[in-house]
């Protein structure tokens, strides 16, 4: 817990900062959610295959579980993404971030809003493409990006292909999964 | 006549207003104003409002309510992270889960615990309607009774009331959990609470270990019938804490014997206790035993009229804020006491740990049961835990096998490889099945523990019998993986 918060305290420093920016020098919103999803995306990338790839597939020490800590084993890297979101969102209102997907294993990780559906129909069908739009949700109007999340090793694929309430069996390596909503207030 | 007495109405509402408008915003005593009762444990700190409402008597509605959310977290919180909180704040804090804030606002505890309400008050300072689920799982994709063909008939009011989910904790409930524990046999018997076994095996060192010879205390103390065997008995002894080590203010401890007795307290403080015994003394300053020594209760308001310049000393006394005591006592309990409990005991480390002997099992059992009178605590000394109990303590059953009030309301925890008593007792009871995993398992099968910690009856008469309720969760588990099996891993 202690690496988590450490990860979403340096996520949310440069949050704040980027934000703070977009405000004071006129940074595009655009240029904010691109910038802060090249952080997110790294550092899931860097546990993917620094942590889990390493200590799971090529040394054998560890295993990667949904229940790691029952199972004493590590957080799959969707957990982790999520966990450190959340923590961000414990210490800052001033953006959000998700991982979803329009077939997710858990119903809560499902589009909750129309430009969420929107968001994913789109980077699952235009390869490449980010998604931008605005909302007002709860009485505020957020600027919302939308990006594509690749199922990028076989791991990815076999969970969800396998796993019991997934509404998807057919996913492959490569494929759209889902994306990263990244979200901030526009007041 | 009738001009007489609406002056003496007047006379009194306005000492009535002066009075309440001092007490809110300079000192005194404000329990006397208006406001329902506190919950259970909240009432043990009533006298320092600050504890829940923060120190501004002029915020406005909605910065007071932040201010006593704010609070609520400050003492809950590491409850909440541990308990793996279902429905934390944070998660809800999501500005996609907007459309949920105005069913349930799960940003804040006031949505569901509302205090000085005790006309609506349930189990858990829970103070909503018992359906409350269906305000967020009964549409859309979060309708549970579309999702689940298992509850598709099932009423709201039973979501959280049968056994089967909680708003906070599901750590022994969630589905994946119940199929890894589905069709286990019941432990073998005698079965034995794994780490109270290995906490009373725990190796004690001799290096430093003190004979009778060894103690130093002043001979009216060493002329104390039973003390000194006591502590040469005790843990103390044999890990080298002498007497002085308690009866001596710390900075004297290190003196010469000579001038360390000078400074000899017959009845130390339990703070002394805690120097040493840091994560006990974390725990029980979170359970209702020792919560009044929590860090996070307010302290009295400052007042001018301490100093007696602008005021006379009569009302000095009358503007002074109350001082939270700094124990809970048996007559202020709301819970059953013996009759015959001295009211004005209060709980410490010696109420049920002796002064210097070692007596857990007094500790363990007698120490509750000497205050505590209600059904459950009666029923226990004719339960099968307290058969089991004893043969433990005759030393006919192996050590962990027994089962005292210790075992299931302070557990023992292995942290970072050691083995401690929790005292926080509330930590597990609230709601029940909290239990499950730091206690029950060891000795019965998850199915059969759901079921007992769901029949109300069966509790009261301390577990004697079999459960007389059964919780489907486990048998719709299995229905559902069979349904819908993961297919096997390529």
């Amino acid at each position: 817990m202690r690496k988590i918060a450490a990860i979403a305290g340096i996520m949310w420093g440069i949050g704040a900062a980027m934000t703070g920016a977009a405000a004071s020098e006129g940074m595009p919103y655009e240029k904010v959610t691109d910038m802060l999803y090249q952080v997110m995306s790294a550092n899931r990338e860097v546990y993917t295959r620094v942590v889990v790839q390493r200590l799971t597939v090529d040394a054998k020490v560890l295993t990667a579980s949904e229940h790691f800590e029952d199972d004493a084993a590590l957080p799959l890297p969707s957990q982790m993404f999520r966990f450190v979101a959340e923590e961000v969102l414990d210490n800052t209102e001033d953006f959000s971030y998700s991982l979803l997907s329009l077939h997710p294993i858990n119903k809560k990780n499902g589009p909750a809003t129309d430009l969420e559906r929107q968001g994913l129909e789109h980077v699952a069908n235009a390869p490449g493409e980010n998604f931008y739009g605005e909302e007002e949700l709860g009485g505020e109007r957020y600027f919302s990006a939308v990006y594509p999340d690749y199922a990028v090793v076989e791991a990815c694929v076999q969970c969800h292909n396998n796993h019991k309430d997934s509404p998807r069996k057919d996913l492959s390596v490569g494929e759209v999964m889902g994306g990263v909503v990244i979200r901030i207030p526009l007041d | 006549m009738v001009q007489r007495l609406m002056q003496a109405v007047l006379v009194v509402s306005l000492l009535g207003a002066v009075y309440m408008i001092v007490t809110m915003t300079v000192a005194g005593d404000r329990r006397l104003l208006p406001g329902g009762q506190t919950t259970d444990a909240h009432h043990q700190l009533e006298m320092a409002c600050e504890t829940c409402h923060g120190k501004s008597v002029f915020a406005g509605a909605e910065a007071a309510e932040k201010a006593l959310n704010k609070n609520c977290r400050q003492c809950h919180e590491d409850e909440l992270k541990a308990a793996r909180d279902s429905h934390s704040r944070k998660r809800f804090r999501n500005p996609r889960m907007a459309q949920y804030w105005d069913l349930l606002d799960a940003r804040r505890c006031t949505s569901c615990h509302i205090e000085h309400r005790p006309e609506i008050t349930r189990a858990g300072a829970v103070t909503v309607a018992m359906d409350f689920c269906v305000a967020c799982h009964s549409e859309g994709e979060q309708d549970i009774r579309t999702t689940r063909a298992s509850h598709a008939g099932l009423d709201f009011t039973t979501c959280a009331s049968a056994g089967c989910h909680n708003f906070h904790d599901n750590q022994a409930l969630f589905e994946d959990f119940l199929l890894a524990h589905a069709g286990r046999p019941e432990p073998v018997r005698p079965a034995v609470h794994a780490l109270s076994a290995r906490y009373l095996a725990r190796p004690v060192s001799a290096d430093k270990a003190l004979g009778r010879e060894d103690a130093v205390a002043p001979p009216h103390a060493l002329a104390e019938p039973g003390a000194l065997d006591h502590w040469v008995e005790s843990g103390h002894a044999p890990a080298g804490i002498n007497c002085t080590d308690c009866h001596v203010p710390r900075p004297a401890r290190d003196a010469p014997d000579t001038e360390a007795l000078t400074h000899w307290i017959d009845v130390p403080q339990m703070g002394v206790c805690m120097e040493c015994h840091k994560p006990q003394a974390r725990t029980f300053v979170l359970g209702r035993h020792g919560m009044r020594q929590h860090p996070r209760i307010a302290k009295p308001r400052n007042t001018d009229s301490e100093s007696g310049r602008a005021v006379p000393a009569w009302m000095v006394r009358w503007l002074r804020d109350p001082t939270v005591p700094a124990a809970m006592t048996v007559g202020e309990a709301r819970l059953p006491m013996h009759a015959d409990a001295d009211p004005s005991s209060s709980l410490g480390c010696s109420t049920c740990h002796r002064a210097h002997a070692l007596d857990m099992a007094r500790a363990a059992v007698n120490a509750c049961a000497s205050c505590h009178d209600d059904a459950h605590t009666r029923s226990y000394f004719d339960s099968p835990h307290h058969a089991l109990w004893l043969r433990e303590q005759a030393g006919e059953a192996p050590p962990g096998s027994g089962v005292s009030c210790a075992s299931c309301h302070m557990p023992k925890l292995e942290y970072r490889g050691q083995v401690r008593t929790n005292h926080n007792q509330n930590d597990n009871l609230r709601p029940n099945e909290k239990m499950i995993r730091s206690v029950c398992l060891d000795c019965h099968s998850l199915g059969f523990s759901l079921d007992a910690l769901a029949d109300a009856a069966l509790i009261r008469q301390n577990f004697a019998g079999r459960p007389r309720v059964h919780v489907p969760s486990i048998d719709w588990a299995i229905a559902r993986s069979l349904s819908n099996p993961e297919p096997p891993e390529n």
